[in-house]
């Protein structure tokens, strides 16, 4: 089977790749690019351990084939944050004691950052419906939830 | 996961001696092959989709927001030999209001549904359906098209898209037929397009102002779940409070999307005030022929069934 080239925007970076034509942008992104901090859990777009943001949108990269994402931009949690300093997500995270195990951390990350792009100011129940595609089995969604008003706040102070 | 293998093993495989030596013939022209070869075609014109569609037919699996799809193919994404990719296509992504149409492209992804202010307004029934579609990943990725074509019985825009009179435009190489929601789907899973067509576009007549509508899902879960029926009812009034016209539309809880006609039937002509809801309730329930399955028993559905369309006409008559 011919391999299909394909170009776009990867945290900031443009790629240009070849790639088989049934290749899922999870598997793209971890095993050709070794940028692991994305997580395949159901594979079939349940547990969102997979979200990554495709032209600022929260997506499910288990479901979405690499070629799909020619001429677009997508952001993994590597992109979030500065060379120097983490999100602030990333850092209402640490603060608030939302990850345990961290499997779930990363989609949870592009979920909420995906939402505070949108939205300033969001409610609890805007947050807790950006978050609906993402499972926790650990530390519960309390933290979670706690932490992702600390950012939009933090962010709103700027 | 066994169902949806059940389900996408029954979709033609790539064979055929005219197709493999299309793919040998670009295999020939080097190593690097660009987007839109044979085992990955990615139009940019619907012209060309359709062209496409017409020479390969069930051999290229069409996916557009892959939510469905992806899904069916889980771990056997490797047997697909060709792919039929729609969501470069910008003419299907596009949302028209005319004074007596509203046309939605079939790549509109559950998301702009959901949040356009104008789907809100004038289509609340398929604006709400759609911000309950999965989540958030889901909804960004999966289109109105997909959810028609996969042609679920529990499909959630399913029921509104019957309430609300869609008509359905399907294309191919020989031109366009159009297609009433009612009498699109024949099963589960099961349409009436054939493999040269694609979805178009969904044409809805504007609702008139003051139409009254009522979409209700029910499932296990508010999130991410497969719904165990849906209720998408609207109403219209004149201005002696006479309902003019009725349709109930239920999902999930016959083989396809259906009508309860004989609800209908009770509710027009009558006065919204002069309604027995607990009848309307009844006659709803007897109509729908649900089956027994993890999401719900026939009791369950019928129920249900009953009560959430006695509560939304008793909801109506409060406002």
């Amino acid at each position: 089977m011919s391999k299909v080239k394909v170009a776009f925007t990867l945290n900031d970076q443009e790629i240009s790749l070849l790639v088989q034509p049934g290749e899922r942008l999870l598997d793209t992104i971890r095993d050709r690019l070794n940028l692991t901090g994305t997580k395949e859990g159901c594979g079939v777009g349940e547990c969102g351990a997979c979200t990554v943001m495709l032209d600022g949108q929260a997506v499910n990269s288990c479901l979405v084939l690499t070629a799909q994402v020619d001429g677009r931009e997508v952001r993994t949690v590597e992109g979030l944050g500065g060379e120097e300093e983490v999100d602030k997500l990333q850092q209402a995270f640490i603060d608030h004691q939302a990850v345990q195990c961290g499997f779930c951390t990363p989609g949870m990350l592009m979920s909420a950052r995906a939402l505070l792009n949108d939205t300033s100011s969001p409610t609890r129940e805007d947050i807790k419906t950006a978050l609906d595609g993402n499972l926790c089995r650990c530390t519960g969604y309390k933290q979670i939830v706690e932490a992702v008003e600390a950012a939009a706040e933090a962010e709103g102070a700027d | 996961m066994e169902n949806s293998r059940r389900n996408a093993s029954g979709r033609p495989k790539a064979s055929g001696s005219d197709f493999e030596a299309e793919q040998e013939n670009i295999q020939e022209l080097g190593r690097e092959v660009p987007v839109g070869s044979a085992d990955y075609l990615a139009p940019k014109s619907l012209k060309k989709a359709l062209e496409y569609r017409s020479r390969y037919g069930y051999k290229a699996v069409v996916i557009a927001g892959g939510t469905d799809i992806m899904v069916d193919y889980f771990e056997r994404l490797s047997e697909v030999s060709s792919w039929l990719d729609l969501t470069k296509i910008q003419d299907l992504k596009e949302i028209k209001f005319g004074p007596e149409k509203i046309r939605l492209g079939s790549m509109v992804t559950h998301r702009k549904l959901a949040t356009d202010s104008r789907i809100r307004e004038n289509l609340p029934l398929l604006a709400e359906s759609a911000s309950e579609v999965g989540a958030w990943q889901i909804q960004s990725r999966g289109t109105l098209g997909g959810n028609i074509v996969t042609s679920s019985p529990a499909g959630d825009a399913l029921a509104p898209l019957l309430a609300y009179q869609a008509r359905f435009i399907l294309g191919s190489v020989s031109g366009q037929r159009e297609v009433a929601a009612e009498d699109f789907f024949t099963g589960p899973k099961e349409n009436v397009m054939t493999q040269e067509e694609l979805l178009i576009e969904v044409v809805i007549p504007t609702p008139r102002e003051g139409t009254l509508s009522r979409w209700k899902k029910v499932g296990k879960r508010k999130a991410m779940i497969i719904s165990s029926l849906t209720m998408a009812l609207l109403l219209e009034l004149d201005d002696k409070d006479e309902i003019t016209a009725a349709r109930a539309a239920y999902g999930a809880v016959a083989p396809r999307p259906i009508r309860a006609t004989e609800l209908e039937v009770y509710l027009t002509g009558r006065k919204l005030t002069e309604i027995s809801a607990g009848k309307a309730g009844e006659l709803a329930a007897q109509e729908i022929s649900p089956i027994t399955d993890i999401r719900g028993t026939v009791d369950f559905r019928c129920q249900v069934t009953r009560d959430i369309t006695e509560q939304a006409l008793l909801g109506f008559q409060q406002e």
